[in-house]
């Protein structure tokens, strides 16, 4: 077993950052950081709702996506009267602020019913499935990551490091693909798509499971190795511990905080893309395939109610991870 | 005083001199081994360039009586290492044909993204401030969206075309190089050549383009390498999803989705593709993690 370091790297300088120490002096009552942290994830939703609201009515016109693709002007012009988009940009931003608060996203002209309903039916299928995926990158992610992080550059550590890059290389939603014509098509092991019982999750999860295991692999590795390399480790060896005595007791402690949170900030990543690409290939019914199906249709209500929700659900998950954080890590609140 | 201003005088020599050891004592086999996994690289580049020189046949050429056709067969047309699609187009001149555009977009979108990026981290990290406290709310509050959801409602909007794509990827990609130049830059600017090239009277322009931009630079190729990578499965992703590039160009994610209907009949169509673009990325990704070690840009 080594001891250097050399093994080390850091991971393409996107680790998620971890040092919110600097942010709170010593002794701030954790309500002032709560308080803090709801704002700056409310200042982050409004500019989200800016954003689409300055992409859907300044870059582009709603009254164009809803019309028909052979619509005259005349009748563009009629649409655009008829919702009102003939006014001034700052009456409508306000309107459309007072209407997202009241929970008006908009009717969805393929669906007939209230965007925000469509989005809601898709939220359950979404959160099980990326839950069901952080299970398996989390298992496999972070025991992996601890086993090739304590005897670096062994060759365990070289081969699953390099599986990990790899899983880091293949496009999520061939992975997908790839998996069906295995084990769906030509062992039938499993359904190809849809959701139906407890079978048909198996292939999406292990899908993202693998992608997003491989970034929790290199994460937690190097966060091990670094933490090997500490004197108190060689203290603990030399005093003739064996080594998964030294991890159990002593680097897992200090580790097990920074692999929680890595595991949670790889949920909410999942969000950010990943998750949907493989509910299209999977045709399972959450908020990826409702987005591609909208986009298809040119739903514009549909796609800006599941961009607020999934933005939400993205900035509550930040914020949850957060304060877990906070609250757990004594250092931080102490020592600050 | 006397051994400050040597110190000053001989720094940047001393500096050159242990990059230069340095250099010297790693640049071994293993060197030459990393440099054999640019030649696909090369090979790419190639086929990027003057496709026609390995295509067997003509990407757009149909065969209805050579539909479907497994890899490693023959048709009327001649040979079809990869296979024919539904309409008995050869795969592989396809894929070959795809290589031009999928690398472009990647290349430029990169480019753009990383150019704005550079420039943001290099203003708020040297100038600070409240510049630096909007810029850094703004990077931050676009990695706390889904972003990936927010480029396809940008795609269906704006219309999906290559242009937007080379808008929409870009924004997707500046927060990254923001973050480490920003945090490069910061740390620099703390160090004595700068201190003293403020101190002769250098202008900030000047300071940021020819005394902090140089020291960063490896630091974001390993980057850019590594994000191209990135891009492409970006790319290919929005493609697959139909809100991406559109037919008739063809990219190695557009293939991709073109095989999926097929999926149960003719696997190559959606694998092959596939594993073409999976290991053009492992590539970039396995180079630019080597790159850093070899420069030692990981600290």
């Amino acid at each position: 077993m080594r001891w250097s370091n050399r093994g080390s790297s850091s991971v393409d300088g996107k680790e998620p950052q971890l040092e919110t120490a600097p942010d709170f002096p010593s002794r701030q009552p954790i309500m002032g950081v709560v308080v803090r942290r709801v704002r700056d994830g409310a200042i982050t939703l409004l500019i989200v709702v800016t954003v689409i609201f300055t992409l859907a009515h300044v870059v582009g016109n709603p009254a164009i996506a809803y019309a028909p693709i052979d619509a005259s002007d005349e009748e563009v012009a009629l649409i655009e009267h008829q919702f009102g988009l003939d006014r001034p940009f700052t009456v409508r931003y306000f309107e459309y602020l007072g209407d997202l608060a009241t929970g008006d996203f908009g009717e969805s002209n393929w669906q007939k019913r209230p965007a925000l309903d469509a989005v809601r039916e898709a939220v359950p299928a979404t959160i099980q499935l990326t839950l069901a995926g952080i299970l398996v990158a989390g298992l496999f992610g972070s025991v992996g990551g601890l086993l090739a992080g304590i005897s670096p550059n062994s060759l365990f550590d070289r081969v699953t490091n390099f599986f990990s890059v790899a899983a880091l290389s293949v496009p999520n939603f061939w992975l997908g693909l790839l998996l069906i014509v295995v084990f769906a098509v030509n062992l039938g092991w499993f359904p190809t798509s849809g959701r139906y019982g407890w079978s048909s999750i198996v292939l999406p999860a292990a899908t993202l499971g693998i992608v997003h295991g491989g970034r929790i692999f290199q994460l937690v590795r190097s966060a091990t190795v670094e933490e090997i390399s500490k004197p108190y480790v060689v203290v603990a060896r030399s005093k003739g511990f064996s080594m998964p005595v030294v991890v159990g007791r002593h680097v897992l402690r200090n580790t097990g905080l920074t692999m929680a949170t890595t595991v949670g900030w790889e949920y909410v990543r999942m969000w950010g893309g990943a998750a949907f690409a493989i509910e299209y290939v999977f045709a399972w019914p959450g908020i990826g395939l409702l987005m591609i199906n909208g986009a298809n249709r040119q739903d514009f209500f549909v796609l800006q109610s599941a961009v607020i929700v999934a933005g939400a659900f993205v900035i509550l998950s930040n914020l949850v991870i957060d304060l877990f954080y906070n609250l757990i890590d004594r250092r931080i609140n102490s020592a600050g | 005083m006397q051994a400050d201003v040597v110190t000053l005088g001989t720094l940047g020599a001393q500096a050159e001199s242990t990059k230069s050891v340095d250099l010297a004592t790693r640049f071994h086999l293993r060197t030459w081994l990393w440099l054999l996994l640019l030649s696909p690289v090369v090979l790419l580049l190639f086929c990027a360039v003057l496709p026609e020189l390995f295509q067997l046949h003509d990407p757009q050429h149909q065969n209805l009586r050579a539909r479907l056709l497994p890899p490693w067969s023959t048709s009327s047309d001649g040979f079809h290492p990869f296979g024919t699609d539904s309409l008995g187009r050869d795969l592989y001149s396809q894929m070959v044909e795809g290589t031009r555009l999928t690398l472009t977009i990647a290349v430029v979108a990169t480019a753009i993204g990383g150019t704005l990026g550079v420039l943001v981290g290099l203003i708020s990290g040297y100038f600070g401030g409240w510049l630096d406290r909007f810029l850094s709310r703004l990077s931050e509050a676009q990695t706390a969206m889904p972003m990936f959801l927010v480029a396809i409602l940008l795609l269906s909007l704006l219309g999906p075309s290559v242009t937007i794509l080379l808008i929409v990827l870009p924004t997707l990609l500046w927060p990254i190089f923001a973050r480490v130049v920003r945090a490069e830059s910061m740390r620099l600017k703390e160090s004595l050549f700068i201190e003293a090239a403020i101190a002769v009277g250098c202008s900030p322009m000047r300071l940021l383009r020819s005394h902090m931009l140089p020291n960063i630079a490896p630091r974001i190729l390993v980057l850019a390498v590594i994000e191209v990578g990135h891009v492409m499965l970006a790319e290919a992703g929005l493609s697959f999803l139909g809100v991406g590039v559109q037919p008739p160009d063809v990219t190695w994610g557009l293939l991709i989705a073109g095989g999926r209907p097929l999926l149960a009949v003719a696997w190559w169509l959606t694998i092959l593709p596939g594993v073409l673009l999976a290991m053009t990325v492992l590539i970039f990704n396995l180079f630019g993690r080597q790159f850093e070690r070899f420069s030692g840009a990981a600290g």
